[in-house]
């Protein structure tokens, strides 16, 4: 299992990450249109929980093999249940687009950080 | 199961084809005409008109039932029409509780238009098909099905293949037949009554809708009124609309950012409020039976009393745990309200399905009151067993709850005996019985069968056969203009004897809930703030109807700074959403003022066709005594503290050293003169003649002078 | 004598708004208090006195059913 895990006592708020999320996902540098979203003092971050899974009504959240929960585009009807009811608020949505999208452990972000404030945690699966 | 064979080789009586289309900004402009009868089909355009004094839903309900009847026109008759539709908002998957499909047609138990808001995806997918409504009218020779294909653009009427009565058996077997495979069934909507409706007038119609979690069919009662009695009338089995590929943007809102970013502000208030206010999303509405309880609001025995000391054992506690938590269950998609609880795996112990494991929808508050308390049956397996068989077999729980109250008063006070109930020991908290009483129902048999004509004509029978008092009868008979009454105990609350009596389509508390409001809260003390909010929430709660919104997110969920908002019992907040909402979709900019003028026009169209059909004045807006105070001694004397402080602070009379029948005679009078003096007031806030007629001065501020309308108000003003 | 929603109540020594919910039986979890106009917050129901004389608000928000 796949989580982005954060440090935040090591956390400048560069916006590093958000620029290299957006830019990874959608070819643009916006922190509206980011996965990771630094937030007053926080920075959120998906913790793969799962909550969204059972908040879908037409089951367009998933969780993949390595643990990831992911958003099927397809089946997703653009209802933003998921936002709205994230305990981490960290499902984003976005005008520009018709579904909610959320952080995947890519890894992106993680690379470009300059403190190591975030990292990538593997889990076995349980 | 039946199988696909038999649909493909089933005889198609009449096919119509249409050009599927786009809708704009919440409107297809056209609605679907289908006569079983002849077996004619074909489209009608949705005028300009209808959109800007009608808005929708059970504006246009009525509006084409207006077109299709006569004043002479019977529930029975091949003109009277059901129409379903939704509104401009109905389909929108980003705010809760915009799935709803209003039903209206002429009633068998009231005689008069009736209205029924019923939730599941009929609604939104015959508008994703290309139709606002759909107008049913004529009658069949044979059983049909009427079948959409909202993507080829095909209309059909069918011979029924179907061997089934029951509801939950025809909504699986036309998923079945009507979807490719499992995953397919998400795109269809059956509309369908039970065997019940056969013969009894409080016959309901139920819309399915396609639980992806469960991978079942699950079903919303339109359960007012006898909806599902025409419908079987007609000899329409099913009513079956599919259409894939329902996403966010079908509405072509003029604005989707407002829609979507208003719908996470809604998604996030519930998440974050539902568990401390309400907690719709743990136990539905069933949490209001303490609730109710606690305030002796709750109706026990036919109406009595509002509290029994074994409340508790149907406490959303107990059905807590009966329903599975932690499932999506709204009754469209983007309701995250979702107090559309089921309870799983439920083994059936009487009936035709006794043995079989079935999925119940419920139980709301209005099944655990009705079937439970009001007969004095505690019983909470008994309750979801009831709500079962009264769904399938297409009985309304609140019409058959209250009028087998009624029977059993009755039957106690010896009117009738088990020679006339056919054996049936119908005392209150006998469960047997109001199950046997509600198969009786199914099967077309018995005592049931002359139950299921509802109170009103059970009243004309027991006086005419069986020399019951008329005076007794009309006194604890809980229903006006003909339909029951649903299950709050009005009794206290003056402005709630109104929110019942005068509303159009009879006692149904979906107009006006005013009881916190006016007997906890006093917030209503004088006639004119009653009849003030006589004439706000019945408008504001119209509105829903014409939208094809639900009403709880309006204020089953508030912020959480509702409380500082000078006038927190309207939820300012969420009618600012209602705004935007409005906007977002239709492009119109409306303010609250509006929403109500909105209202207003369909309230007194509605007014005014009950007025055409005989009804609608001020003697049919009077209730039964029981909604107003103790009929008998041992009601008064439960409560006589109360009831003779009242005598003394508010009658001006010293109860001291009088007995009970001196005192409640002089309670009832003083009640009844109060109730009196409420219609004069709301008439005059409404705009309507000292005899409940709507005035022609109100038409024309309204804009609503059409020259149908005038040509019945005139004569009366 | 205390008014409770326009109402005449007896007051009691040491009522606090926590006590008048329970005398009252006002079990309805969502509802705003104001004692003379003053907002008390749910946290503070156990804690605050009621004096004799004063106009207290339990308003139920529920318009609803």
């Amino acid at each position: 299992m796949k989580i982005l895990q954060k440090k935040l006592e090591l956390c400048t708020q560069c916006r590093v990450c958000e620029m290299e999320c957006s830019r990874t996902w959608f070819k643009e540098e916006k922190s509206e249109k980011s996965r990771i979203r630094i937030h007053q003092d926080n920075l959120l971050t998906c913790t793969q929980c799962g909550e969204c899974i059972k908040i879908c009504q037409v089951q367009a959240i998933y969780r993949d093999k390595f643990g990831v929960i992911k958003v099927d585009r397809k089946k997703c009807i653009g209802c933003f249940m998921c936002v709205g009811f994230c305990p981490e608020r960290a499902m984003f949505m976005h005008n520009d687009y018709a579904e909610p999208f959320k952080c995947v452990a890519c890894g992106k972000c993680v690379q470009k950080c300059p403190t190591n404030a975030i990292y990538i945690l593997e889990e076995a699966a349980g | 199961m039946i199988s696909d064979e038999v649909r493909t080789q089933s005889n198609i009586i009449s096919e119509y084809r249409y050009t599927t289309g786009k809708i704009d900004k919440g409107y297809n402009n056209r609605t679907l005409y289908v006569n079983v009868g002849t077996g004619e089909i074909r489209e009608k355009p949705v005028t300009q008109m209808m959109k800007d004094k009608l808005i929708g839903g059970k504006g246009f309900g009525l509006w084409y039932l207006w077109n299709a009847v006569t004043p002479e026109t019977r529930w029975d008759d091949p003109e009277n029409e059901i129409v379903i539709s939704t509104g401009p908002l109905g389909g929108i998957t980003q705010y809760p509780g915009a799935g709803k499909s209003l039903v209206v047609t002429i009633s068998p138990l009231t005689g008069m238009p009736m209205d029924s808001n019923v939730g599941g995806h009929f609604g939104p997918l015959l508008k994703f098909a290309g139709f606002d409504s759909i107008e049913l009218q004529g009658k069949s020779e044979e059983d049909v099905i009427i079948f959409i294909d909202g993507n080829e653009g095909i209309v059909k009427i069918e011979k029924s293949p179907l061997k089934v009565s029951d509801s939950h058996l025809i909504g699986e077997q036309m998923a079945h037949v009507f979807s490719e495979n499992e995953e397919d069934k998400k795109n269809v909507s059956v509309v369908s009554t039970g065997s019940a409706a056969e013969h009894a007038f409080m016959g309901l119609l139920n819309f399915t809708f396609y639980d992806a979690r469960r991978k079942k069919i699950r079903m919303k009662q339109a359960g007012r009124g006898g909806t599902g009695t025409v419908f079987r009338n007609k000899r329409i089995k099913a009513l079956v609309v599919r259409f894939r590929g329902v996403n966010r943007g079908l509405n072509n809102p003029v604005n989707q950012d407002i829609l979507n970013e208003t719908g996470v502000k809604m998604h996030r208030e519930i998440h974050e409020n539902d568990a401390k206010q309400n907690r719709m999303r743990e136990v539905g509405t069933a949490g209001l039976i303490e609730i109710m309880n606690a305030y002796d609001l709750l109706p026990t025995h036919n109406f009595k009393y509002g509290s029994h000391r074994d409340a508790s054992k149907i406490s959303s506690e107990i059905f807590k745990k009966m329903v599975t938590q932690n499932m999506p269950d709204g009754c469209w998609y983007g309701c995250s309200l979702s107090c559309a609880k089921a309870v799983d795996n439920f083994e059936l112990k009487t009936g035709p399905y006794k043995g079989e494991k079935v999925l119940v929808d419920g139980p709301e508050y209005e099944n655990a009151a009705g079937l439970g308390a009001n007969l004095g049956i505690f019983d909470p397996q008994y309750v979801i067993e009831g709500n079962f068989y009264c769904d399938t077999y297409g009985i309304d729980t609140i019409s058959f709850a209250t009028t087998t109250a009624f029977i059993m008063e009755c039957f106690e006070n010896g009117i009738i005996n088990r020679e006339v109930t056919g054996g049936l020991d119908l005392k209150f908290g006998n469960r047997e019985a109001a199950l046997e009483l509600l198969h009786q129902m199914g099967r077309g048999e018995g005592f049931g069968k002359i139950a299921g004509l509802g109170v009103r004509r059970l009243k004309q029978i027991f006086i005419e056969k069986y020399g019951a008092d008329p005076g007794f009868l009309n006194d604890i008979g809980m229903e006006q203009k003909g339909l029951e009454y649903s299950q709050y105990l009005p009794k206290e609350s003056l402005a709630q004897q109104g929110g019942y009596g005068l509303t159009n389509k009879g006692p149904q508390h979906d107009e006006a809930w005013l009881i916190f409001m006016d007997m906890v809260n006093n917030q209503l003390p004088t006639f004119e703030d009653k009849a003030e909010a006589l004439h706000y929430f019945p408008m504001f709660r119209t509105w829903f109807g014409l939208n094809g919104l639900c009403k709880l997110p309006w204020n089953d969920i508030v912020p959480a700074d509702n409380k500082k908002e000078a006038d927190p019992t309207k939820v300012p907040g969420h009618v600012r959403n209602y705004v935007s909402i409005f906007y977002a979709v239709t492009g119109i900019q409306v303010d609250n003022d509006e929403i109500i003028r909105q209202s207003e026009r369909v309230y007194n169209l509605q007014r005014i066709f009950n007025v055409r059909m005989g009804c609608g004045r001020r003697v049919n807006d009077r209730v039964p005594y029981r909604s107003q105070g103790p009929v008998t001694v041992e009601e008064y004397e439960s409560r006589a503290e109360r009831y003779d402080g009242q005598l003394l602070e508010l009658a001006g009379f010293d109860p001291e050293g009088k007995t009970t029948a001196e005192k409640m005679a002089v309670l009832r009078k003083y009640r009844e003169d109060q109730y009196e003096k409420l219609i004069d007031a709301v008439y005059e806030r409404r705009g309507w003649t000292n005899n409940g007629i709507p005035t022609i001065k109100k038409l024309k501020e309204l804009g609503m002078d059409l020259p149908e309308l005038l040509a019945v108000v005139e004569k009366l003003q | 004598m205390i008014q409770v929603n326009g109402r005449n109540f007896t007051w009691e020594d040491g009522l606090t708004v926590q006590r008048l919910i329970e005398l009252k039986r006002y079990i309805y979890p969502h509802k705003i208090v104001r004692i003379n106009d003053r907002i008390i917050q749910e946290e503070e129901y156990g804690s605050t006195l009621i004096s004799s004389g004063d106009d207290v608000k339990v308003i139920h928000l529920m318009a609803g059913g």
